[in-house]
């Protein structure tokens, strides 16, 4: 076990020294990115004011403006890179200096970008969510926070993590059997943001639909741990909501592992 | 005319290209297009629980929307290649190329690229327009179909001046990505009413970074019937104004290029 961090522990440093690099470029690009979440606001301000009515399909005012705060956050928090990054060694060839390694692939991968995760806590997750809470203090009169919640959602975030860093590696596995596979990211992002409730919370869809939305896999990513944090998963809801994030997970873990046995065998780095 | 010569054989070289990658067009469009079927979803669960936004109805909301994709589509189509000058061009050192041609580097740099997915965008807004000028049964005159391709035109280049600006900062600091990234983000506030906003925002994206005008105002004139002069008026002065700042910020940004790299 102390042999697995010593090993895994350099790829987080250099995880760390690589964000730290760039963090002047990722903020200004998470602040670019996130400007979109006050048009959102401003739109659910003139929904309500439309309606006058104190609720929007179960969802209050200061309840979509967490939502659309805290689904930001979780996409940054969930966001990984290792499609393209995973995608760009198989073409160069630079895959091989992982193959050479005696490191379980998917660990170093996880265990750089660790490191990169550091800084998006610090930098944009703390900041944000003192925010938003200070914003529930102030239009409801009380302390929304509960602890309970907040460690359950950060159970799922990790799950969230985990599943969507196993579903994009999987995307990238895909570049040993595809010329290009830029269409394809792009594509899986498309999809990823309509159904996991990034945008619209998956419970304003009629019934049906709702049902099947929030039985895939993409629901586990960004609305199971938002509802979590908001506190509106209770009980069994709950339980069942984290299970299904588990099942997934070992299901990707499952598919990631297979395709990777399967694509060894395709390798053909050229030159040296 | 040695303008259009050259850019021919540019659109030939991009032709050849969007063939040769076929499946990348189909799949980033498809996935353009499944963006764009969210928002309208969204739209449409908002007029699922009320009647009217702020006194504007739902094919009035898709209008705007449909509306603020066209000139975006159309600057994309043609000016995607300052991204990479933006991102990358600059801080690898690979901008000396283009100085070293016998043509405008800006011309350059713009011709270079043609970004045919951005099609998508474009036929969209005009799908999403016709059907809501159709819903809304709009009457339209010829002078009033004139100003708005005029307003179309001079929104994208609203979109295309912000970005040579944006692309410029990158000759001081080598790599501006990220903060063209916050500029060009700014648009989707264009995508609704502006009205909906505050009064700070809403002079924000009027006065300075005027992305107001590339959807909202025209949208105005025509489903409002607001004045011309500042609706359509604003969006040739807007984007005038811009593009003269940005030509010559390009320009001193050119003048204070030091080559990076070895």
């Amino acid at each position: 076990m102390r042999k697995f961090f010593r090993i895994y522990q350099s790829f987080t440093k250099a995880g760390v020294e690589n964000a730290m690099a760039y963090r002047t470029s990722f903020l200004c690009f998470a602040l670019g990115e996130s400007l979109y979440c006050f048009v959102m606001y401003f739109i659910w301000k003139a929904i309500f004011l439309s309606s006058g009515d104190s609720s929007f399909l179960g969802f209050s005012m200061t309840d979509m403006t967490v939502y659309v705060f805290l689904s930001n956050l979780v996409g940054f928090l969930i966001s990984t890179d290792s499609t393209d990054n995973l995608a760009e060694e198989i073409h160069d060839g630079s895959i091989i200096m992982r193959m050479i390694k005696p490191v379980n692939i998917d660990y170093s991968i996880l265990a750089f970008e660790l490191g990169n995760k550091v800084m998006v806590i610090t930098c944009i997750f703390l900041p944000v969510m003192v925010g938003v809470e200070i914003y529930r203090y102030v239009t409801l009169g009380y302390v929304a926070f509960q602890l309970g919640n907040f460690l359950l959602f950060v159970v799922s975030v990790i799950f969230s993590y985990l599943l969507s860093f196993y579903l994009n590696l999987i995307f990238g596995y895909l570049a040993f059997f595809l010329l290009n596979i830029w269409g394809f990211s792009i594509l899986k992002s498309s999809i990823i943001n309509f159904f996991s409730g990034a945008l619209i919370p998956l419970a304003f869809f009629p019934g049906a639909v709702r049902l099947v939305f929030e039985q895939l896999p993409f629901a586990s990513l960004v609305y199971v741990p938002t509802m979590i944090y908001m506190g509106k998963y209770t009980g069994e809801e709950l339980a069942f909501a984290l299970g299904k994030q588990i099942f997934w997970l070992l299901a990707f873990v499952g598919i990631s592992r297979f395709i990777w046995s399967l694509a060894q065998k395709r390798l053909a780095v050229q030159g040296g | 005319m040695r303008f259009f010569r050259l850019y021919k054989t540019f659109v030939i070289q991009h032709i050849k290209k969007l063939m040769e990658y076929r499946v990348d067009f189909l799949t980033g469009a498809m996935s353009f297009f499944i963006n764009q079927v969210t928002n309208i979803v969204f739209i449409g669960i908002i007029f699922s629980q009320i009647p009217k936004l702020q006194g504007y109805l739902f094919y009035e909301i898709i209008f705007i929307y449909g509306f603020s994709l066209i000139p975006k589509g159309l600057d994309h189509l043609f000016t995607d290649n300052l991204w990479k000058v933006a991102w990358f061009v600059v801080r690898k050192g690979d901008f000396d190329r283009y100085l070293t041609r016998p043509i405008s580097p800006l011309m350059h740099v713009i011709m270079e690229t043609i970004q045919f997915d951005a099609l998508g965008e474009f036929i969209m807004g005009v799908i999403l327009v016709v059907t809501a000028s159709v819903k809304l049964s709009l009457s339209y005159t010829p002078v009033s179909l004139c100003l708005m391709m005029i307003a179309m035109v001079f929104g994208a280049l609203i979109f295309t001046a912000i970005k040579i600006i944006g692309a410029a900062i990158a000759f001081w600091i080598k790599q501006s990505g990220s903060i063209l990234q916050i500029f060009y983000c700014m648009s989707d506030f264009a995508r609704y009413p502006a009205t909906i906003y505050s009064s700070g925002v809403r002079n924000i994206i009027t006065y300075v970074i005027p992305f107001a005008f590339t959807a909202y105002y025209p949208c105005s004139y025509i489903l409002r019937g607001n004045g011309p002069l500042f609706c359509i008026g604003g969006v040739v002065a807007a984007a005038v104004v811009l593009l003269a700042v940005s030509l010559v910020v390009w320009s001193q940004g050119l003048s204070a290029y030091e080559s990076a790299g070895s």
